[in-house]
Order: structure tokens, then C-alpha cells, then sequence
């Protein structure tokens, strides 16, 4: 059962030098550490003569890493706390405890510990990424930010409301090279954004256009040239393709990984479509109000899940395969409120197995194989594996 | 129970008149679900808005486009000719044909209870009192799978959550006793556990009402498990049609195999997805010919893009609009 992490290159690879010893196999080297994050947010109810302030836990104690030039999946579903996550790495949120730790090639950055003016110029340059700009150094007054070059953006999830109508496709790419200071020569300006615009397999002809011109699928590649302009180490994309046709998502999901391969760019890929995730990721975390339930290779994750709630969200999606019968567990009732989250394992109002101690004590997170990490009281009694269709490959 | 041949539609607009719909045909059977499948744009929704004649003012619907519809008594009756206003129309819209929307809080009006709304509809189609109409849309809601439906119906849409909002739409849309039900993408903006609960529920009404059904959807995933039989739509022309079964196994259309194909899978960890090249063209400068020509792997230059294919038949009810069935299928007309 061990996961084969060989097996999730594609058999037409063509290795990248750059990326060939950190393409996100078993050890590469550390990117992002997420230890303990946990965000609060406080919910005020008004009452005739007092007010009460109750706690959202929209993201509870959970750890992960992510390695350079890997992909990891964030899967649940909506209010579980994904989008949180997301932004509590970038520290677009602020996250109420616990660590993420950014590993650059010289430095360990503690997001955490960023204040102030550190902060507010950290924040300022999250929508770019650095690469050995000169100016980029100059601009930041720390010594902390100097060595948080490499950096993170976002892929948003609407690609018609991320891009301002009143610029042109060029300004828009160019913008986060403008807004860092990185880059002040126009020439060069404009030939770092032909540069990614072609690897993005934008029309250059297109670049002096507004954004209303162009088809969703077009003005997705331009988002994700937006944030890949100044050559990041991690992008966080949220729900980037979920709203994208069939074919289109196809188009932009093959683009990633091109992109990916080409940059070694690592990526926290945010969905709540199972199929798409499975085809991008190296590994993949399932999410369940606020917590991780599950965290393991793509592989392990869908042929041999281990927590009850995978299992219902995989046995959910529906195929077009004629041999597989649709038949999901029926999980009864919605997603618990979040402000009110059940006690215990916070599945166990809805889990098929719960018993007594499910109620009581919240699960423990086990490594139960290599990389394949549960929450769960009863791991050990189940076996949900799935018989593999492409084991001849 | 539901015909419709030969319908196009098209929309004055500054830029001149668009054809966003052109001559299409299908049918539904009572108690059989049709589901509608294409990428945004092809067409497909206001395809059946038009059915409900409920086309924006700068809509047309052509002259010699049909739309046959057998009422509740037998009755049959061209909704073409009865117009957007007055009675008749009104009385089909809700009571004879429902409708479910894709996002349930826009249907809903969130300044009033979703108990008065149902009431509402209730009265308004069927000849009840006030208390008996309460009655029916409590029934309802606990048909379909609303916990204490005394308690919620006196609740507000923003009070529940999507999942549940969603079947409040569809009791609203049921409560009126509807004889054929359309779907717009009734599942798309709902998690998966929530959509599997959905879609369970809309069957087994479907099987308690024999109702007739328009499921319309890009998933073709969902459209496997729903419908009994499927019509492709791509830039406003039906490509493909045939029993669902037919249809996602042995796809005759070449826009049909490649929308399969760039299905993502779980089963296929490793191919690279399949895209369809370049991008669906905006329906004022459709392509001439064959409307697929542009991005099909197999046009025949000098057919595909100067001539529309005709509808040819491939199987039993399995009929396809390309060329390249030509030989193996002959022409139904």
C-alpha cells in the first residue's frame, strides 16, 4: 500500500532540469510548513444591553507541508474552511495561532512574526513574486523581507470580476512587477510580460486589448499570467477552474502543470470538484469544518482512503462510467455550523460509523502509512480501497 | 408530451440581429427525462425559456418553429402562438411546466416566508383555500426530505442553507402540480454530497409524480444518472441526440467524444486531459457550415465548412448533424 510517488510524473515527461529534483517527490525539499493554524473570527451578537462576541473557528489546528514545485490539493465542501486556509498562508488573514513557516533557499520566514511595518510591506507585495530583480532589494527596509524574496499570488476563482476593465491585458500582467518596484525599465517591463504571456499561450498580438474582449478560458490565462509574472515559488489558486467549461478547464488545468514543470512554481490548488483535483495534485488534504480529516498522495487519497468522509465525498461524484454503479452514501443532513461545530470528531453527526468515544474525543492525527495521515477513531477498522482501472498502465 | 421542431431564436441587439438559436428540435415523454447538455453559450437555456415563452422583450422565436405542448386534459396546444401575455400562458407557467433555477436565492424572494410564497403559487393554480394550500406545500416540503417542515416553512430563504434552499425551490416548483419540470443546472452550485442527495430525490419524485423532465446541465457526469435520453447542444444547434446510454458510450458527434474526453477522472490519474482546441466562437459570427468546423480534428475541407450537415440517423433514436456518418447513416428527411 505503500504510495508510489515515482508513478505521478506523466510517462511523457520531459524533465526540467530545474525542477527534476524537486518536482514534489516523497522528501523534496520544503516549501511551506503550516504547523497548528488556527483562524478565529469574531461574530458579535447584538443583544438589547450587551453584545456577545462568539468565535468562528473557520480553521482549527491543522498542519501540513508543501514541497517545492508540488502541487497539493485542498478538497470539502463550501464553509469547511479551504478559502481560509488559502489566505491565512498568504497571510492575507491573520491567523489567530500556530506557525507557517515560508523555507526559503537561505532563510526560514515565521509569517507569524512579521509586524508592522514588515507586515504592511509584506501584504503590499503579496500579489507579486520576486525573482533577482535589483530594484525589488532596495525597496524593502528589513532584512527579514530582503530574504523573503521568492514569493506567493493567487489565482482567483471569477476570472470576469479579478481583472480591471480599464487596463489593457499588458498593464494587467505588468502590474505586480510595477506595484514591487521590481522591474522600472519599460523595455524590460514589457519583455518579461511577452515572456510569460507566450508561456501562457496568449495571443501577444491580444496585449493592447481590454479585458472584456476576451472568452472566460482567455481571461483565466490571464490571471494566471498575473500572478506568475514575477516568477513565484508558491501560488495559492482558489476554485481557478471551477467555473470554466469542460474543455476550457481541461485547457487550463493541462496549462498549470506545463507551467509548473517549466517554473517549479508550487501550488495549493483549491476545489471542490474530486476529478480535477486528482489529475492536478501530487498530494491532497480533504477538509471538514475547520479541520483536516485526511492528508495523503493523490494516489492513497483515492484507491485507498481512509476516513469515512473521503469515502462518501469520492463515492458522491458522479462518473460517466458505464461498469461503475452511482450509488453514493447518503450522508444525512448539511454541514454543521460552523459556530456551532459538534464536539469530538466534528464528522461524527453526520458519519455512518459514529460511535460514543466519536462524540467525545476529537481524533488524533496518525500517520497510518507513509505520508498518508488520518484523523480518525476507528482507521484501523476500515477498509475503503478501490479496485484501480488503470493499473495497467 | 412536450414537441418542439424547428426552433430558432434570435435577439435584436445594436449590433444587429443574433441567431444564438437555430432549428432545433426535441421531444419529451412524459415521465422520461430529457437532459440537455453544452458548454455555456450553446444555447441551451434559452432554448427552454423559450418553451415557458419567457424570452427577454428583444427576443424572437420564428414563425414556423413549433412548440407543442399536451396539457393535463389531453389538450394540445402551440405555445408559439399563444403569446408572452394573457391567460393561457399564464396558467401553463408554474401549472403545467415548472421551473428550478440554478442559484434558488434568486427565485426566492427574501422579504417573504417560504410558506407564503408556496401559498401563493398553490392558490394561484389550483382551486384551494388558504389553510388547504399551507397543507399541500407542508406535504411538500416533507416530500422533499426538509426536517420539521411545520417550523420551516414559516422561515425566511436566507435562514436555510443552500442545500436546503435548493429543495425548497424544487417543493415550490412541485407544489403547483407541474405535469413537466425544467431544471437549469438545478446541481451545479452544490457540493457534491449535497448534489448526490439532490439528484436522488428529484428521481424519485420524478418516478412518484411521472412527471416529465428537462434536466439541463454541462456535467456530463450528472447527465448519465438523470436522463433517459440526452440532446448535445453547440452553438445553438443540437448536435447530437439519442438515449443517454448511446449517447456517452458510443458518441457519434466528434464535439460529443471530445467533451468525453476532456472529462477529468479520478480513474485516470495519469493521462493528460483532452481539451477541445481553440474556443467557442460568439454566436454573431457563428462559422459557416457545419458550426463545429473550427475546432473539429476531422473536417473535410470543402464540405464541413461550406455545407450544414444534415440529421442523420445512427441507431434506434440515436440521430447526429455531421458528415462523417454520411455513408453508414441515411437521411431522415
Amino acid at each position: 500500500m505503500s504510495p508510489d510517488m515515482t508513478d505521478m510524473k506523466q510517462p511523457d515527461d520531459q524533465p526540467v532540469p530545474s525542477r527534476k529534483a524537486t518536482s514534489g517527490e516523497q522528501g523534496g525539499e520544503l516549501l511551506i510548513e503550516v504547523k497548528n493554524l488556527e483562524v478565529r473570527f469574531p461574530i458579535r451578537k447584538k443583544k438589547l444591553f450587551s453584545s456577545e462576541t462568539a468565535y468562528l473557528r473557520a480553521v482549527d489546528d491543522v498542519s501540513f507541508d508543501i514541497r517545492r514545485g508540488e502541487t497539493v490539493g485542498l478538497v470539502g465542501e463550501s464553509g469547511s474552511g479551504k478559502t481560509t486556509v488559502g489566505r491565512a498562508i498568504l497571510r492575507a488573514i491573520d491567523p489567530t495561532a500556530g506557525d507557517v513557516i515560508f523555507h526559503t533557499r537561505e532563510h526560514d520566514i515565521y509569517l507569524g512574526e512579521l509586524e508592522g511595518e514588515e507586515l504592511r510591506h509584506f501584504r503590499k507585495k503579496m500579489g507579486m513574486v520576486f525573482s533577482e530583480g535589483p530594484h525589488s532589494i532596495a525597496t524593502m527596509t528589513s532584512d527579514i523581507l530582503r530574504a523573503f524574496r521568492p514569493r506567493m499570488s493567487l489565482v482567483f476563482q471569477d476570472p470576469y470580476s479579478s481583472l480591471n476593465p480599464r487596463m489593457t491585458v499588458r498593464d494587467i500582467i505588468a502590474e505586480p512587477l510595477v506595484a514591487s518596484g521590481m522591474m522600472k525599465n519599460r523595455e524590460k517591463i514589457d519583455e518579461r510580460v511577452r515572456d510569460i504571456a507566450s508561456r501562457c499561450k496568449l495571443n501577444l498580438e491580444h496585449l493592447r486589448r481590454f479585458p472584456h474582449a476576451f472568452s472566460g478560458g482567455q481571461r483565466q490565462r490571464i490571471c494566471i499570467a498575473r500572478a506568475l509574472v514575477t516568477c513565484p515559488d508558491f501560488v495559492v489558486c482558489d476554485e481557478s477552474v471551477s467555473a470554466l467549461d469542460v474543455s476550457i478547464q481541461a485547457e487550463i488545468v493541462n496549462l498549470l502543470k506545463d507551467l509548473q514543470e517549466e517554473m517549479g512554481v508550487a501550488f495549493l490548488f483549491i476545489a471542490h470538484d474530486l476529478s480535477v483535483v486528482a489529475q492536478m495534485s501530487h498530494r491532497v488534504a480533504v477538509m471538514y469544518v475547520g479541520k483536516f480529516v485526511e492528508y495523503a498522495p493523490t494516489e492513497s487519497l483515492f484507491y485507498t482512503p481512509r476516513h469515512p468522509y473521503t469515502h462518501a465525498l469520492l463515492s458522491a461524484i458522479p462518473t460517466i462510467d458505464p461498469d461503475e454503479t452511482f450509488d453514493p452514501i447518503r450522508l444525512e443532513g448539511e454541514i454543521p455550523n460552523p459556530l456551532a461545530a459538534p464536539s469530538g470528531c466534528r464528522f461524527h453527526t453526520r458519519c455512518p460509523y459514529a460511535t460514543e468515544q466519536c462524540a467525545s474525543a476529537i481524533p488524533e492525527w496518525q500517520e497510518v502509512a507513509p505520508e498518508h495521515f488520518v484523523a480518525c477513531h476507528r482507521v484501523a477498522e476500515f477498509d475503503f480501497s478501490r479496485q484501480r482501472k488503470d493499473a495497467a498502465e | 408530451m412536450l414537441k418542439v421542431e424547428n426552433l430558432s431564436i434570435s435577439f435584436r441587439t445594436d449590433e444587429g440581429l443574433i441567431t444564438p438559436v437555430e432549428d432545433i428540435s426535441f421531444e419529451v415523454r412524459p415521465g422520461h427525462t430529457l437532459g440537455i447538455v453544452g458548454e455555456s453559450g450553446s444555447g441551451k437555456s434559452i432554448s427552454t425559456k423559450a418553451v415557458m415563452q419567457l424570452l427577454p422583450g428583444n427576443g424572437i422565436i420564428s414563425k414556423e418553429a413549433k412548440i407543442l405542448y399536451t396539457d393535463k386534459s389531453g389538450k394540445v396546444m402551440d405555445i408559439n402562438k399563444l403569446g408572452k401575455k394573457g391567460r393561457a400562458i399564464r396558467a401553463i407557467r408554474g401549472g403545467e411546466i415548472g421551473m428550478i433555477f440554478q442559484e434558488p436565492m434568486a427565485s426566492f424572494s427574501p422579504v417573504y416566508t417560504i410558506g407564503n410564497q408556496m401559498v401563493e403559487t398553490i392558490r394561484l393554480h389550483r382551486n384551494v383555500g388558504r389553510k388547504d394550500a399551507r397543507r399541500i406545500a407542508i406535504g411538500m416540503l416533507d416530500k422533499v426530505g426538509i426536517s420539521n417542515p411545520e417550523a420551516r416553512i414559516d422561515q425566511y430563504p436566507h435562514e436555510m442553507s443552500g442545500g436546503m434552499r435548493q429543495r425548497a425551490m424544487i417543493a415550490l416548483a412541485l407544489s403547483a402540480g407541474p405535469a413537466l419540470l425544467i431544471a437549469d443546472e438545478p446541481t451545479t452550485a452544490l457540493d457534491v454530497t449535497i448534489q448526490a442527495q439532490v439528484l436522488d430525490l428529484m428521481r424519485n419524485l420524478q418516478r412518484d409524480l411521472s412527471m416529465g423532465m428537462i434536466f439541463i446541465t454541462h456535467d456530463l457526469g450528472v447527465i448519465s444518472h438523470i436522463a433517459d435520453d440526452v440532446a448535445v447542444m453547440y452553438l445553438g444547434t443540437i448536435v447530437e441526440r439519442g438515449p443517454t446510454d448511446k449517447v456517452i458510450h458510443e458518441p457519434a458527434h466528434p464535439y460529443t467524444q471530445g467533451l468525453i474526453k476532456a472529462l477529468p477522472s479520478v480513474d485516470r490519474l495519469h493521462d493528460r486531459l483532452t481539451p477541445i482546441p481553440g474556443d467557442i466562437p460568439s454566436p454573431n459570427e457563428r462559422p459557416t457550415g457545419c458550426p463545429f468546423h473550427t475546432r473539429c480534428s476531422k473536417t473535410i475541407v470543402g464540405l464541413c465548412d461550406r455545407h450544414q450537415p444534415q440529421i442523420l440517423q445512427v441507431g434506434e433514436d440515436h440521430t447526429v448533424r455531421c458528415f462523417l456518418h454520411e455513408k453508414q447513416g441515411r437521411a431522415t428527411a
